[in-house]
């Protein structure tokens, strides 16, 4: 693994949602819009998919951020999938919150229309991960 | 709340009338010449005791995969205890059918690992022993519910030290219509008093790196923790702890590592695989060689975790495990 240039790019892994984040993510893709080369986007079925297990195996193995994404709560495909991811996630959240990881893990909601949205979301998140390393390498 | 005030010998008399029927067996404690240990009694009542100041496991561990068919079993356990059996019951690991779940007030319990033989065995006693926090297990000068209200009954004990029998449902009140005396309403204050509420729990990962150094990943943590009940573990496969040629071909494909690897992985997927079930009964810390301050881990971010659902585990039958349902509305602020 190349040390130094994963200190000077964050890594980014993404769980998005394969009806809504992840078409949004094809869309702002066919439209020629870009978002950092750190950001690694996983395809899932569902958010809900995505066990907690996963994330906490993404960061303890390198990833510097870990976003989950799917469909607004109430659009989920399987009806009620994101509601639980919700839950999930926010008790995630609360654990990291404990261990002073907090701002390492987001959750956002991106339908497959909002490319726009998701490119915000992502380079925003990108940013602000970079920024914190800068800030650590620094101090 | 109404209960039965018991006199001496009534408890026995009552299982022994229970043990009377060949289908019938009580989970309990043990006092003999060695100190106080697990028992299950069939038949008759033999050196039974009501309290055990010494935790060595939870007992909920051996109520795992428990379907006793056309059997009677009745609990007599420390609330710790009774609390993990009704996680399992709610895991589908136990059939609730056929158990009578009887928690009885806990004085707090001394380590198995550093047993004194001055630990005296009767409930007047140990108040007096326990009175100073510091002699007792750490998890348990923490307890989050150390009086017997949790189960189908509960054997409280009130200031003056005469035992209480307490129905909370059905099953508790067939127990305890079979018993002598009459049911009257209990005293408001009792030996055991509500456990105070703790601090929120802090800490940073350099700790907690610097505390599981000593970790040699023999997973008695996870055996014998009573709640942490899966046959398929994932940490049994080579997807998250690669072992063998899987190790290697990891360590060619990220570079040098240290070994045993994974010890933050394993404790944090656990950590939050046994958040809402938690008990902080400290099993963990008590099966760890190594003695790792696992419970203060494990207590802390389970109790965070429970509270964002202001769930408490093993509290009641009926509450459903937050990761299993939700609700619309709610957790506004969990997206960024």
């Amino acid at each position: 693994m190349a040390e130094e240039t994963s200190k000077k790019n964050p890594e980014i892994v993404g769980f998005c949602c394969s009806y809504c984040t992840f078409k949004a993510s094809e869309m702002a893709g066919s439209l020629r819009m870009k978002y950092p080369e750190g950001v690694k986007v996983i395809e899932v079925p569902c958010s809900s998919r995505v066990d907690p297990a996963f994330i906490i195996k993404a960061i303890v193995e390198g990833a510097d951020g870990v976003f989950v994404s799917g469909c607004h709560p109430g659009d989920c495909h399987f009806i009620k999938g994101n509601f639980y991811t919700r839950r999930k996630i926010a008790a995630l959240k609360e654990m990291f919150d404990a261990l002073s990881m907090k701002d390492r893990l987001r959750l956002f909601w991106v339908s497959a229309s909002e490319a726009r949205r998701f490119i915000d979301k992502v380079t925003s998140f990108y940013n602000y991960i970079k920024e914190k390393n800068d800030e650590r390498e620094k101090a | 709340m109404k209960g039965k005030k018991l006199k001496s010998g009534d408890i026995e008399n009552a299982l022994n009338k229970f043990l009377k029927d060949g289908q019938h067996l009580l989970l309990g404690f043990k006092k003999d010449e060695n100190g106080v240990s697990h028992q299950i009694f069939k038949g008759s009542l033999d050196h039974h005791s009501l309290v055990n100041p010494v935790f060595g496991a939870n007992a909920a561990l051996y109520l795992r995969r428990l379907f006793s068919k056309g059997l009677k079993v009745m609990l007599m356990l420390r609330p710790c205890e009774i609390r993990a059996y009704v996680e399992l019951h709610k895991l589908t690991q136990v059939e609730r059918e056929d158990i009578i779940a009887v928690s009885i007030d806990c004085f707090g319990t001394v380590s198995s690992k550093e047993k004194k033989d001055d630990v005296p065995a009767e409930a007047g006693k140990l108040t007096e022993y326990f009175k100073d926090k510091g002699s007792m297990r750490w998890a348990c000068s923490v307890c989050r519910e150390r009086r017997g209200v949790v189960g189908d009954a509960g054997v409280r004990i009130d200031k003056s030290g005469n035992f209480w029998m307490v129905p909370y449902t059905e099953r508790g009140e067939e127990l305890v219509s079979g018993m002598e005396g009459e049911l009257e309403e209990i005293p408001a204050e009792m030996l055991i008093p509500e456990s105070p509420k703790t601090e929120k729990f802090q800490i940073d990962m350099e700790t907690f790196n610097k505390d599981l150094e000593k970790c040699i990943m023999c997973m008695n943590c996870r055996d014998m923790c009573p709640v942490c009940y899966c046959i398929d573990c994932v940490f049994n496969g080579d997807e998250y702890l690669p072992k063998g040629d899987a190790l290697l071909n990891k360590v060619f494909r990220t570079g040098s590592m240290q070994m045993p690897r994974g010890k933050d992985l394993f404790h944090l997927i656990r950590m939050y695989h046994v958040s809402q079930t938690c008990v902080g009964c400290g099993a963990c810390e008590e099966a760890c060689p190594q003695g790792i301050p696992l419970t203060k881990y494990f207590k802390g971010v389970s109790e965070r975790l429970q509270g964002v659902f202001s769930y408490m585990s093993g509290r009641s039958f009926d509450e459903p495990i937050p990761y299993v349902t939700f609700l619309e509305d709610e957790l506004k602020d969990a997206m960024d």
